[in-house]
């Protein structure tokens, strides 16, 4: 056969390329804050945890401290968030066969902002299971919303995708708005909410990343297994079936496996713009549209991006915080309008 | 091998009902033609075929098999598609796309192997189409992507394959080559072959049989000759005395007369003469 299947090797090589990348991007995160510490010693602590590892300790035990409980779960939520908002986003954006589709299209994110407000505004504290109120009901308040979406765009036995969309813009604005309503009357719990709407990590515990890390490994399995229907969906819903796909049935997974994911990540972090939407852009147009290497190579790119992202969050203006719904935008948006005006002839769809 | 039988099917989007009690059965290295004017429902009965639409009565068989107890992975080993116009995502390149015909052959973590890849290649070959294959969809005219579809049919290996207008957009020497390779795979393999067609003249000239649809039901079925004649055309064209012998191989051909139509002056239409 005279033509080797495009570009699978130079594919394969970027997702190996991304892996070392995110290794060497989240130990540089580990070294950098408050108290510096030399990335060989961060390297070390970090190797010394691993089983079978021996490695005598020279390093202080509070150096350790620092390392494996407050910047080791830090960066590894940031990296869970990235990839599961990248992901996500690339899911609904093939789902819906839209450039502009991005995780919090039908109503998640409205509906987590709302749980969390409501949160906010309880008169009492509550924990359980290592959760917090806030996470909860954001949690609860995304699943309630996309749940009142899908039945409402719901006809008989097939679920159409437009109104899938409107739907969930309609209903998102509903929530918005009531959102707006709590924040203006919220008084001095106002600045509380936005800062958790634009998002944060500093409240990172190993706790929260415990309960994060099984939704997001298992949705990201489930849709990594759809990458090749998810490709043949890219046709129309007609040719998809006709070429043997149960397109409903593949829908229902992956909006179930994409938005759990979505939820789950922005429950406990607030809703991080920008990341959903852009980082499977910026790997379609460097990588191509093939959903077997735009997925996992989205995951890997949006946990870098945010893993640096929340770098420049936490250190730029030290000791304050900025959110890191700023500095995904700021740091985001000239390095892809640098890739869209680099490829002019981009075609996303 | 497969025998193809539509059994009193009627077909409706919503209340519109548009093929009503439709009954035909196609066997193995059968080319049966659906002809009829525009809006006749030919595109629908291929949509029923497929399973994409759902019969509102009557049954479709594969082998004996009604079909909506077969999954859509079983049924498109079996059955293949030329859609009419299909639209293709364009940032995918021509051989992305006549790879996805591998999908039904292909498990949930299943890549294309070597075998897949020199089977999507062959099929391109057998198009014409290996020349594009490194070539975007937006850099492809509708031609081009007419045979590109093709080629997907051709390596999704089914045993039967239906297709709506395939030569639309085709000039004809590309028509010519698509329907002889078509009836050459249909006669080979023994494939089962329904064409929704539009061209009564390719009609006359590639199936064993059509099938003249009217506002939804049957007007006329049998071999070429029995179906294409002026009483049959005017009835259902309203086009007068338009039917005549192909000179070579005696099969009827429609040529249209400028004048024909219900909007002519009086004095051009008087000079038409037929058989």
């Amino acid at each position: 056969m005279p033509i080797h299947f495009p570009h699978w090797r130079r594919r394969a090589y970027a997702i190996l390329g991304l892996l070392i990348a995110f290794g060497g991007v989240a130990a540089f995160a580990m070294t950098v804050g408050s108290v510096q510490i030399p990335f060989l010693t961060t390297c070390r602590v970090l190797l010394s945890q691993l089983p079978l590892v021996d490695i005598t300790p020279t390093w202080l035990s509070t150096t350790e401290t620092i390392i494996l409980e407050i910047r080791l779960p830090r960066v590894i939520l940031a990296g869970l968030v990235g990839a599961a908002l990248a992901i996500a986003g690339a899911t609904y954006q093939g789902l819906f066969r839209n450039p502009l589709a991005d995780p919090y299209l039908i109503g998640v994110a409205q509906g987590a902002a709302l749980g969390a407000v409501v949160g906010f505004l309880l008169p009492f504290d509550w924990h359980g299971m290592g959760v917090g109120v806030i996470p909860l009901l954001a949690f609860i308040g995304a699943l309630v919303s996309v749940a009142i979406v899908y039945s409402l765009a719901r006809v008989g036995k097939t679920l159409p995708m437009t109104t899938l969309i409107l739907a969930g813009v309609a209903l998102g604005a509903l929530w918005g708005s009531i959102v707006s309503y709590l924040i203006i009357t919220s008084g001095e719990k106002m600045h509380g909410i936005i800062f958790w709407l634009m998002g944060s990590f500093s409240l990172s515990e190993w706790s929260e990343v415990k309960v994060v890390l099984p939704y997001v490994v298992v949705g990201v399995v489930i849709i990594l297994l759809y990458a090749r229907s998810l490709n043949v969906m890219q046709l129309d819903e007609e040719q998809a079936q006709q070429l043997g796909i149960a397109v409903e049935k593949v829908k229902l997974i992956l909006l179930a496996a994409a938005t759990l994911i979505t939820a789950a990540a922005v429950s406990f972090v607030g809703t991080i713009g920008f990341v959903g939407i852009i980082t499977p852009h910026a790997v379609r147009l460097i990588w191509g549209p093939d959903h077997r290497f735009l997925l996992p190579l989205s995951v890997l790119s949006g946990a870098i991006f945010l893993i640096l992202a929340d770098l420049v969050a936490r250190t730029a203006l030290a000791p304050t915080e900025i959110p890191i719904g700023v500095i995904t935008a700021i740091c985001g948006a000239p390095f892809f309008l640098y890739l869209l005006r680099r490829k002019k002839r981009a075609v996303f769809f | 091998m497969i025998e193809l039988e539509v059994r009193n099917l009627s077909l409706a989007y919503g209340r519109n009902v548009v093929v009503k009690g439709l009954t035909f059965r196609v066997m193995p290295g059968e080319m049966v033609g659906l002809i009829g004017p525009n809006g006749s429902g030919k595109s629908t009965i291929i949509k029923a075929i497929s399973r994409v639409i759902s019969p509102s009565s009557g049954q479709i068989f594969i082998d004996g098999k009604d079909i909506s107890q077969i999954s859509r992975g079983d049924l498109a080993r079996l059955l293949g598609v030329v859609p009419q116009m299909p639209l293709l995502p364009n940032a995918f390149t021509a051989f992305e796309i006549v790879l996805m015909g591998r999908n039904p052959h292909l498990g949930l973590l299943q890549y294309e192997g070597a075998r897949d890849m020199s089977i999507t290649w062959r099929a391109m070959e057998r198009t014409a189409t290996q020349s594009l294959a490194e070539r975007r969809i937006d850099e492809l005219s509708g031609g081009e992507i007419q045979r590109l579809v093709v080629a997907r049919v051709l390596a999704q290996e089914p045993k039967s394959i239906l297709l709506d207008e395939p030569t639309a957009n085709l000039d004809i020497s590309h028509q010519v080559e698509i329907l002889d390779l078509i009836k050459n795979l249909c006669l080979e393999n023994n494939l089962t072959v329904v064409v929704a067609l539009h061209d009564l003249n390719i009609a006359s000239q590639y199936c064993d049989r059509l099938i003249l649809i009217n506002n939804g039901r049957v007007h006329a079925q049998g071999t070429p000759r029995e179906v294409i004649n002026s009483r049959n055309i005017e009835e259902v064209y309203g086009a007068e005395g338009c039917v005549y012998v192909h000179p070579v191989d005696g099969l009827p051909v429609v040529l249209l007369k400028a004048g024909s139509s219900r909007h002519a002056k009086p004095r051009d239409a008087i000079e038409g003469g037929a058989v």
